[in-house]
């Protein structure tokens, strides 16, 4: 974090509303801010949804670049953290459909990454198929349990991210679970309901 | 007790599925600062000059979004602008023959539109002396990653309305999408081989000098 935003943060604190129209009058220092405040979950969110660092850095430089030209149409209906999540969703979603073009012809070629060795109560083959039936849901119900159930956002948030009801959001989440259980099946056959 | 396990099997998940690392934030900083935001400041502009454009990156980058915002003013109001965008002075080079679309609105782009395929296809030619070791120097990635921004800005312009623009601009952007990969740790011979790929599958190298070719004729 550069010094004058540093300063700037440990002087006085202003409300996001008013940050945004400091934005969208030209003040720079408040455009870090604002960015400062929002940037790692916006990455983080790109990094769960993509599992690569330079998508997810890129993806989140295309958040911002459109996040600080559109600013001044932002009416502050939804916090600005949904509306900057819904953009990143929107950027993951349009560019991976072209990433996988390329990925298609990579999958050959690369090394299959390793697994985190945290959490070693479970049991690492069905970790790892777990994260494999994740990534081969199909794109709706993938980003609902990313959203959901890896990163912790609630059904309302969610539904505000994607532009859908609360009830969509759930029923969502209820068929990806089932797909997940299915897959798992014949590892867990307790899974299988 | 199912679904006890496989709620933990979901918590585990949380912890272990794409964990994400610490986010660059100064290094994605100035990518931002240096197309969008500066970009965005030139539209207003050219009002006052409140931040000096220290760089080309600035003025380029400005001079696309006001040429952006002259098009689609001029799509609004059914008439050609008289004008190329003023925040840079015009190249000498200014049209794209062979991909230049016929419509009037593709004026205002096609100054930026000329000056980003010249200074793409410099970079993709000097693409395999730069890349060393499988490794791109800093610097060249990062201007990768300028001419990709700025490649998103032309798809999603009416610059893009030819198709063969379009093409060319989507596979632009996989290509200089590789290209910014290189600076990762993990890169190896094969990332570079499949950039290599690309261009001469797609025929991008041949199809970028045909229009900056047909471009100069004009």
């Amino acid at each position: 974090m550069t010094k004058s935003v540093v300063a700037l943060q440990s002087s006085y604190r202003v409300s996001e509303p008013d940050l945004i129209a400091r934005v969208v009058a030209g003040d720079r220092i408040a455009a870090r801010e604002l960015y400062d405040a929002h940037a790692s979950r916006v990455f983080r969110l790109a990094f769960r949804l993509t599992g690569d660092a330079d998508l997810a850095r890129e993806f989140t430089q295309d958040t911002f670049v459109r996040a600080f030209s559109q600013l001044s149409r932002f009416r502050g209906d939804a916090a600005l953290s949904t509306w900057l999540h819904r953009i990143t969703v929107t950027v993951v979603a349009n560019a991976m459909r072209k990433v996988k073009r390329f990925r298609e012809r990579e999958t050959d070629l690369e090394d299959v990454h390793p697994i985190s060795s945290e959490g070693a109560g479970v049991d690492p083959v069905l970790r790892e198929r777990l994260h494999r039936a994740i990534d081969a849901l199909p794109e709706i119900y993938r980003t609902t349990v990313i959203m959901h159930d890896i990163e912790g956002y609630t059904h309302t948030e969610i539904a505000e991210v994607l532009g859908v009801a609360e009830g969509t959001c759930k029923s969502r989440l209820s068929q990806a679970r089932a797909q997940l259980r299915a897959t798992l099946a014949d590892l867990a056959p307790e899974f299988e309901s | 007790m199912t679904d006890d396990r496989f709620d933990e099997l979901m918590r585990d998940a949380a912890q272990t599925y794409h964990r994400p690392p610490d986010a660059p934030l100064d290094e994605m900083w100035d990518i931002v600062e240096r197309t969008a935001w500066n970009a965005a400041s030139a539209t207003a502009a050219a009002r006052t000059s409140r931040w000096s454009l220290r760089s080309p990156g600035w003025a380029i980058a400005a001079t696309l979004i006001v040429g952006i915002g002259l098009g689609r003013a001029s799509m609004i109001f059914n008439r050609t602008s008289p004008t190329l965008p003023t925040a840079q002075a015009p190249s000498p080079v200014n049209t794209v023959a062979s991909v230049r679309t016929d419509s009037s609105t593709a004026e205002p782009y096609e100054a930026e539109t000329s000056k980003y395929l010249g200074q793409t296809a410099a970079l993709l030619i000097a693409l395999p002396s730069e890349v060393r070791g499988g490794r791109a120097d800093d610097q060249f990635v990062a201007r990768a990653g300028e001419l990709l921004t700025r490649t998103r800005l032309l798809l999603d312009s009416p610059a893009a309305a030819d198709p063969s623009m379009r093409s060319l601009l989507d596979d632009l952007e996989l290509v200089l999408a590789q290209v910014v990969r290189l600076q990762n740790n993990h890169t190896s011979r094969t990332e570079l081989d499949l950039i290599n790929r690309a261009l001469e599958q797609r025929d991008v190298i041949p199809r970028l000098r045909t229009a900056v070719a047909d471009n100069s004729a004009n």
